[in-house]
């Protein structure tokens, strides 16, 4: 840094204020600390953890939770609830037609990707352009596409000998699930320092002074439905290699899921606020505990009371956090 | 100063804008020459933030003609296009992204992908402008939530600066400064003034427009009605100007009713709007009309508020009723000691849009419709056929939505469903607002009815005109305080509109304004 700033006659912030400032520029932390403290019990309960195998099964609802955050970061009420059907929508037009197409290979990432994109790209344009909440948009489209998949198949479909199904075995013991996950990290890392991103928050934080910049408002609400849908067409690439058929009975299967992970993460459902590592981490807290549940043989039922009450702390802590240290001058 | 010779900026010709059946603008031309600072002024609603926001690519005129630089072009269709003109705007409203740094917040939308600022570059730059607007800068990397009200609009008026415009538009975007920033920006403005940049000024306050202004266009009613040069006004000359050809000499008021023995209803005492503001105090009489004037934004929401119990302010508001005395401590507290309020936003604040004509008016006093652990439709709507004649609502059923009423029958039903709770005080925040002539009409003459039968009234409105046919005396606030009281006697067009900008000392020259504004209206009808 070249410039030297003068903040020497400002108020010095009191510890309580700092550690929340902290807090808030690290809005994941709570998640992380979570996410870390549930990975050692686990590790320490589990002594084979399977590590291959484990981040494949995560890999799905990682990818889901991910998928959901740019339209909440968008604001305005911006939230995507066709994120999950629209994972075994495309993982079912990968094993139905893509693949007796030829196209099953390499060919189909981006085909899929696209395909995850347009359909986000379409919540987003009747969102943005009607004015209609993105809560019915996205709903109405969670039981389009769930229909459609059932349409397209009423059972599961095999993938047979493809490529997808290796994803979970890893390659020489890195786990191909892994890179699932990390692409949309790292695709996010890259896009958080373009214009795209930086406008992203913006309009989130504020759309009014957005616009008054010269921001083009719509054109980034939109356009963060569509990265939403694209990271859900990878998500299905994750699906099908946990059970290697694309099963048109589990569209619904990681909506609120997701949704809490993006939440537990650090997001704000009020927009302008979080990233996709706290969904990541989120989403990571709310498998393990998953997985700790299970190996300690708790009942099932005791899983949803778990979540909620992990929720409900991370929302009271981003409440806390996100609460203005607003000098009162 | 400006030069002679060069183009104008901006000039705009015969604008006119249209929200609906509302004209904001009617006929406006402005010409802002290279290197001027150039104030528009106007009372409430004369156009003049209409006409910033055409020249900011924020609204689109109906009809006018736009040339930037002595060319002519279309209007701008967006916020960005203005910009891309040279164009910057800083509006009232303090416009921050409250989740992101101060960079971030200064830069915004400046970038595009063709045009990259290295972050070193950005963070220089940045830190340059915010330094000549700020005696003590934040940190480039603070989140701008964290800062207060003055620095964030300094945040948003570097955004504008930095962008280094041809022309700076700054809409009422001084009253959030604090002293030192605000001198600190006409600095700026004067420098950029000397380099042949210009700005256009919209302020309420006469005293910035003496320290930097070097021409000043005003607004009436949605019209440009003249441009002054330095040397060419003093404030008679401008509230002149601003009021026009409509005073009219016999004016019909009210008949007062309340007199010096009619007992006091409500005692507000050490009233502090906010911290620092000069406390006043004020008693209200039983048959009073009271109004509550000035400019939008200075203290007069806040003061109705602090009579119905919904904001707390410092100081006291007491309920008097004979020799008892209780204090208004909440909304609840309020409405139980007699005391009504009819809020403003109607949409917002008092219509429940999906309910029925009648179930909107019966909401406040429901606990008398009870028969038994039910609420009687029937008896709702007899209580409300009380009100139908005295308030001239023309409805078709009661049982059809509030929605298809029109604004100002929906808003006798609203006042209904206040009076329907028997209050002694009826408090009223801009009830005409939005409504029609008729409605109007029927409103002053049931305030009349109301007042006779012993209801003390105090109502804010924004149109000088309701003050001069109803009151019986007005309040006018101004930045938080109580400026000055106007009786009956004292009102007229100009007296109100001068206290409003705080030109004159009310009550001190009544006469010389007064015969102001006969001359002017002598010589407009002259000229029309």
């Amino acid at each position: 840094m070249t410039i030297t700033q003068t903040a020497d006659t400002r108020q010095a912030p009191t510890a309580g204020t700092r550690f929340r400032l902290l807090l808030r520029k690290y809005y994941f932390a709570f998640a992380l600390a979570l996410f870390l403290a549930l990975l050692i019990t686990n590790l320490l309960v589990q002594r084979d953890f399977g590590w291959v195998q484990q981040v494949a099964v995560f890999a799905p609802l990682a990818l889901a939770a991910m998928a959901s955050t740019p339209a909440i970061l968008a604001g305005r009420g911006g939230i995507d609830l066709s994120i999950s059907p629209l994972m075994t929508f495309c993982s079912m037009v990968f094993a139905t037609w893509l693949i007796p197409l030829g196209l099953g290979g390499w060919p189909s990432v981006p085909l899929i990707l696209l395909l995850g994109a347009a359909v986000g790209l379409v919540n987003g344009l009747l969102t943005v352009l009607l004015r209609i909440p993105a809560v019915v948009v996205t709903l109405a489209m969670y039981f389009v596409l769930a229909g459609l998949s059932l349409r397209i198949s009423p059972s599961t479909v095999g993938i047979g000998d493809n490529w997808v199904g290796e994803i979970d075995t890893g390659i020489a013991g890195f786990p191909g699930a892994l890179v699932l996950i990390l692409v949309p990290v790292i695709a996010w890392a890259v896009l958080s320092r373009t214009l795209f991103g930086r406008q992203l928050f913006a309009v989130g934080g504020n759309d009014a002074t957005a616009l008054s910049s010269g921001v083009g408002v719509r054109s980034v609400r939109i356009a963060a439905f569509a990265f939403g849908g694209a990271i859900a067409g990878l998500g299905s690439f994750a699906l099908l290699s946990v059970v290697h058929v694309a099963d048109p009975g589990q569209s619904t299967a990681y909506t609120l899921l997701a949704i809490a992970s993006v939440a537990l993460g650090g997001t704000t459902l009020l927009g302008g606020r979080g990233g996709l590592l706290g969904s990541l981490l989120g989403a990571g807290s709310i498998f393990l505990v998953q997985s700790l549940l299970t190996v300690l043989k708790v009942p099932a039922q005791w899983l949803g009371l778990f979540y909620g009450g992990v929720l409900l702390v991370a929302v009271v802590v981003g409440a806390l956090i996100s609460r203005s240290g607003r000098t009162t001058s | 100063m400006a030069e002679l010779g060069e183009p104008p900026v901006v000039s705009v010709s015969n604008l006119a804008k249209s929200f609906g059946p509302t004209r904001a603008i009617v006929d406006a031309t402005l010409q802002v020459l290279p290197g001027e600072v150039h104030a528009i002024v106007g009372e409430n609603g004369s156009g003049k933030s209409t006409l910033v926001k055409i020249l900011s690519g924020v609204h689109q005129p109906g009809a006018g003609s736009l040339e930037v630089a002595g060319s002519p072009v279309r209007f701008f269709p967006t916020p960005r296009a203005a910009q891309a003109a040279g164009i910057a705007t800083v509006f009232q409203e303090v416009l921050t992204v409250d989740t992101r740094s101060v960079l971030d917040n200064i830069w915004i939308g400046l970038e595009s992908v063709s045009n990259r600022v290295r972050a070193a570059e950005k963070r220089r730059r940045a830190s340059a402008v915010l330094a000549e607007l700020l005696e003590h800068p934040p940190a480039l990397d603070d989140e701008v939530g964290d800062l207060s009200l003055s620095e964030r609009q300094a945040c948003s008026i570097a955004r504008s600066l930095i962008r280094e415009p041809k022309l700076l538009i700054l809409d009422e975007a001084t009253s959030a400064l604090d002293f030192s920033t605000r001198s600190r920006l006409f600095g700026m403005v004067r420098r950029r003034a000397a380099e042949g940049a210009s700005t256009i000024l919209i302020t309420h306050r006469m005293d910035e427009i003496d320290e930097i202004g070097d021409r000043i266009t005003v607004m009436r009613s949605g019209s440009t009605v003249g441009t002054l040069a330095l040397g060419e006004w003093n404030p008679g000359i401008l509230v002149q100007m601003m009021t026009g050809a409509a005073e009219q000499a016999a004016r019909e008021g009210r008949e007062p009713v309340a007199s010096a023995d009619s007992p006091v209803v409500l005692e507000a005492r050490e009233l502090a709007l906010r911290p620092g503001a000069r406390p006043f105090g004020l008693s209200l009489r039983a048959g009073e009309v009271v109004g509550v004037a000035g400019l939008e934004g200075h203290g007069q929401d806040v003061f109705l508020k602090a009579l119905a119990g919904l904001e707390p302010v410092a100081g006291e508001v007491e309920r008097v009723d004979g020799s008892a005395r209780q204090a208004v401590r909440s909304h609840r507290g309020a409405s139980r000691l007699g005391i009504a309020y009819v809020p403003r936003e109607r949409r917002a604040e008092s219509i429940f849009e999906w309910m029925s004509i009648v179930e909107n008016f019966a909401i406040a006093t429901s606990s008398e419709d009870r028969r038994g652990p039910f609420l009687s439709e029937r008896r709702s709507s007899t209580r409300f056929a009380e009100y139908l004649d005295l308030l001239k609502i023309k409805i078709g059923r009661g049982g059809d939505a509030i929605t298809t009423l029109s604004g100002g029958n929906q808003q006798k039903v609203t006042i209904a469903r206040w009076l329907a709770s028997h209050p002694r005080i009826l408090i009223l925040n801009d009830p005409t607002r939005g409504i029609d002539v008729n409605a109007k009409r029927d409103l002053y003459t049931l305030l009349d009815v109301l007042a006779k039968e012993g209801l003390a009234v105090v109502m804010l409105s924004t149109e000088v005109d309701e003050h001069l046919e109803l009151m019986d005396r007005v309040l006018v606030f101004r930045e938080g305080e109580l400026a000055a009281e106007l009786s009956r006697a004292e009102l007229t067009r100009e007296r109100l509109v001068a206290s409003f900008f705080g030109g004159q000392e009310a009550g001190s020259d009544p006469t010389g304004t007064a015969t102001t504004g006969t001359t002017s209206t002598g010589t407009e009808r002259q000229a029309s």
